[in-house]
């Protein structure tokens, strides 16, 4: 097969350069893309929305191929080497809308990592995420606003949904599941065993990955670090807001969760104190009296002042599980090794493809004994963003700065050890240690009683149990069974769309029997979402025009009840309903690119009129076409 | 529960090989097995050896090759769809309780028994040709789908029909299969059906020797044709696969005819030792000339 098209090609090449010749100038050809997205044992929700909106597109004379990739495989493709048209997955989001500045930000566009994907580059969007970063108080919200309603305009990707967050937990073992998130690691400290004998908290996770990997900086690896938060400590734990669930209706919500004091957004860890010092600037920067002097600062490449310096007060004698004792070296270690991993040995920067947007704002580090001292380019709230990053050891990290070699495989510039490295076993100083792990089966983490939450002195959640199980489930419904039948005392993964209508009815059956029963459904707020991203550093997908229109022709709200069974909110702007601007509340419909069709189902003339007003043609079979 | 479920395979295992060998075999050769399963076990040592080599080779690679298959395999799912469309759909006709768990148990229990009966049954023949056979097809069956998977990554139905196949998916309907069937087996590896292959193997062999074994014929057909079955209607196969699985059995069980008894171990050995000789005799002439 193969050695008779090698002889074909062979033998027709002489002719073929004639007819190139005559055809040199580029067809008009139909449009045909793919669309990547996970399978459905790795995210059964991604592959059913993929396919739906494939469908839709398919129906507005575009050919759709769909690839289907593994979990690991999928991150490789889209976050590192920015191989697709157009995908369908899940963003890990935040509580907070400062992650847009890393994730549209023209100057990360060639990065790896959620620091944009999408290749999008617009210096005026630039200059409101700029904006966004640097505003402080109301100022900040309205950039915010401003940032939210040009991504509405612009699309460079298309927020589809936020999905609701349901877990099942035991109680009879430990209690006390709703005092911190369990997305996060204090959802797992701080639990109220009913007796001290009690020592193993064992979790059902359908995730395999932390069995394999449990590198803190490895994008492929990680959604929102649940097992590697357990390791590895941050300065300062962000606070969800008192919101309650993401789920409930609006109303019930707290009247505003925006509060920029810091006590009310970062409660202390590794950091036991810490203070801003707004600089004064009296040659107009952000803050002029009325407050609209940021305009001057439009200018792309004007360096950034300084804006002010976090000073952080280091929680004294922590150490790593190996025994070294965490210093303030290590923090500024860390700071450093984030923003290039490769430390200036090489030519080539290989930034963190995590943690990206908490460090830019960093302009320097002084430290002075148990202080840190950073200089910051951003405003208050934004630059407290550094408080979030895990605390590396520099006795190892340190080492792992070289470019990756594997024997006869071309590495790619920037491919740090660092990046790559399992790092097995992960040495933090979290209040968790590694113990051992099977690969897909599971990861034990014993807990580390030289941690300073388990100190007389510190009235922060410890982990009460000695020991942590994480065994690792494919699936929902087998992650259940295991809670269900004593095996498991949560489901530390969010539970799967389809299983959560069986698991609520399960839930209101057992509380009119009785209510002594151990099981019970926790429902969690969250950032994290599903989307469609462009890859706009390819025709068509730069022309926000096409992307409009492709945005036009998903129906969120139809994808929320058939692929979420309704256990979804769908969303016209990427974060949480307390920073969602009236202009883009969800109202039965998107209120900036409304579907063209009605109930799921596609107004093909519509839709046609639509791709011809944004300039694209249609050949006489109802095919778009496109020049590439 | 891994080891729970494995007990239970093995349990349910043992009963069927007890009552299918008392049945099928008889009692007379089995007694004879137990006094001449040395000497058979012999004759019979290089294919054993093979198989078991296969077997963990077989182990690693699907570990290791798995990364390998990431970076270099080709990506089929979509082809298989384009070609077969929705046929593994039609299977769904059927669909009903009653039938999820026919064909669950046909697919998890059911297959290990087929695999490990005739493994008894043809050792306990005086003739050791069928079981050596036997044993080369299943090694051929192994290596090759390996080389297969390796090449090919296709997901298999259940990733594309999601919804359609809620109802009988496997996994959902009885999720602690999920753990015997990930110990063996990846969710990429589906093209050519091992599973398919290894059951028409089975049946092919069965209808060869349908005259020693009549009883086992009829049970190994209707057994292997359930296991095909249940591999699409469970929504772990495409049509394509169960076809090419049906091929490579064909060409296992031919090639396992073509190769049993051409060699003989002991000649190989014994040239291989000749061969060694006169390569040390050449190396000892060549220095002593060089010296």
């Amino acid at each position: 097969m193969l050695a008779a098209s090698v002889g074909l090609s062979v033998s027709t090449s002489g002719c073929l350069r004639h007819v190139r010749s005559i055809v040199n100038r580029n067809e008009v050809e139909q449009l045909s893309l793919t669309i990547t997205t996970l399978s459905a044992d790795g995210d059964r929700e991604s592959i059913q929305l993929a396919q739906d909106i494939g469908a839709t597109l398919e129906a507005a004379g575009i050919d759709i191929e769909i690839d289907m990739q593994s979990r690991e495989a999928f991150r490789r493709s889209i976050l590192i080497n920015h191989d697709f048209d157009i995908y369908v997955g899940r963003h890990p989001g935040d509580i907070r809308p400062d992650f847009l500045y890393e994730t549209l930000h023209s100057k990360f566009a060639d990065e790896s990592g959620w620091q944009n994907p999408f290749g999008f580059t617009n210096l005026t969007f630039d200059t409101y995420l700029e904006r966004q970063q640097r505003a402080g108080g109301e100022e900040r919200e309205q950039a915010v606003n401003q940032t939210l309603e040009a991504l509405a305009l612009e699309q460079p990707f298309v927020p589809i949904c936020v999905p609701h967050e349901f877990r099942l937990v035991r109680t009879d073992r430990f209690d006390g599941w709703k005092q911190g998130h369990l997305a996060t690691r204090m959802g797992y400290l701080g639990l109220d065993p009913p007796t001290t004998e009690e020592a193993v908290l064992r979790a059902a996770h359908t995730d395999s990955r932390p069995s394999q990997n449990l590198n803190p900086l490895a994008v492929e690896f990680r959604n929102r670090g649940l097992v590697t938060g357990l390791l590895y400590d941050s300065l300062a734990v962000p606070r969800w807001s008192e919101g309650g669930t993401d789920a409930g209706d609006s109303d019930d919500e707290e009247p505003n969760g925006i509060d920029e004091d810091g006590d009310r957004t970062y409660s202390p860890w590794l950091g036991a104190d810490w203070t801003w010092n707004e600089n004064e600037n009296e040659d107009g920067d952000e803050r002029t009296e009325n407050g609209s002097g940021i305009d001057t600062d439009l200018d792309p490449d004007a360096d950034l002042e300084p804006t002010g310096t976090l000073t952080v007060t280091l929680r004294e004698g922590c150490q790593f599980h190996d025994g070294h004792e965490l210093t303030a070296d290590d923090v500024a270690f860390t700071v450093d090794f984030l923003s290039d991993t490769t430390r200036d040995d090489n030519e080539f920067p290989a930034p963190s493809p995590r943690y990206r947007g908490h460090i830019d704002p960093i302009a320097d580090v002084t430290k002075q004994g148990n202080e840190l001292e950073f200089t910051c380019t951003a405003s208050e709230p934004v630059a407290k963003r550094v408080l979030e990053i895990p605390i590396l050891p520099a006795h190892i990290w340190g080492e792992r700065t070289e470019t990756a070699s594997i024997p006869a495989i071309t590495v790619a510039d920037g491919t740090t050890e660092a990046l790559i490295t399992d790092n097995l076993p992960p040495i933090g100083s979290g209040p968790f240690q590694f113990e051992n792990r099977t690969q897909r089966e599971f990861v034990t983490l014993e807990r580390f009683d030289e941690h300073f939450t388990r100190r007389e002195s510190v009235a922060l959640p410890e982990a009460s149990a000695e020991t942590l199980r994480i065994r690792i489930d494919p699936r929902s419904t087998s992650a259940i069974e295991l809670v269900e039948t004593d095996e498991a005392d949560v489901t530390s993964l969010a539970l799967e769309s389809y299983v959560v209508d069986d698991v609520l009815e399960a839930e209101s059956e057992r509380e009119q029997i009785s209510d002594s029963d151990p099981l019970e459904v926790i429902e969690s707020s969250t950032g994290s979402f599903y989307h469609l991203g462009f890859n706009a550093r390819t025709a068509p997908f730069s022309n926000p025009r096409f992307r409009r229109v492709i945005a036009r022709l998903i129906d969120k709200e139809q994808l929320v009840s058939d692929v979420f069974y309704g256990h979804a909110r769908p969303i016209a702007a990427p974060v949480t309903r307390e920073w969602t601007p009236d202009s883009l509340a969800w109202t039965g419909t998107d209120p900036e690119t409304p579907f063209l069709g009605t109930d799921g189902e596609l107004d093909v003339e519509a839709a046609r009129a639509a791709f011809e007003e944004a300039g694209f043609r249609y050949d006489d079979q109802g095919r778009l076409r496109v020049r590439y | 529960m891994l080891t729970q479920l494995l007990l239970q395979v093995v349990v349910a295992v043992s009963i069927l090989l007890s009552v299918a060998l008392a049945g099928v075999v008889g009692r007379d050769r089995l007694s004879l097995l137990r006094e001449e399963w040395r000497s058979r076990l012999r004759t019979s040592a290089p294919a054993i050896a093979l198989l078991l080599a296969i077997l963990l080779l077989n182990r690693i690679m699907r570990q290791q090759g798995r990364s390998l298959s990431q970076d270099y395999g080709i990506h089929m799912t979509e082809v298989f769809y384009t070609i077969e469309g929705e046929f593994v759909l039609l299977f769904q006709a059927i669909a009903s309780p009653e039938a999820n768990t026919y064909f669950s148990i046909s697919y998890v229990y059911g297959y290990v028994f087929l695999l490990i009966f005739p493994v008894v049954a043809y050792a306990a023949r005086s003739k050791t040709i069928d079981f050596r056979r036997l044993l080369i097809a299943y090694s051929l069956n192994y290596a090759i789908g390996l080389v297969f998977y390796i090449l090919f990554i296709a997901y298999g139905p259940r990733n594309v029909f999601v919804e359609e196949l809620t109802q009988t998916m496997l996994y959902d309907n009885s999720p602690q299969y999920k753990y015997l069937t990930t110990e063996v087996n990846r969710n990429t590896n589906v093209f050519p059906s091992l599973h398919t292959s290894l059951s028409a193997t089975v049946a092919t062999f069965a209808y060869q020797t349908r005259s020693t074994y009549p009883r086992w014929f009829p049970i190994a057909v209707c057994l292997s044709i359930s296991i095909m079955i249940s591999t699409m209607y469970l929504g772990i196969h495409w049509g394509i696969d169960v076809l090419a699985g049906l091929a490579l059995a064909g060409f296992c069980v031919s090639l396992s005819t073509y190769l049993v008894d051409r060699w003989s171990l002991t000649a190989i050995l014994e040239q291989v030792r000749k061969r060694l000789h006169e390569y040390r005799d050449t190396v000892t002439t060549a220095s002593q000339e060089n010296s």
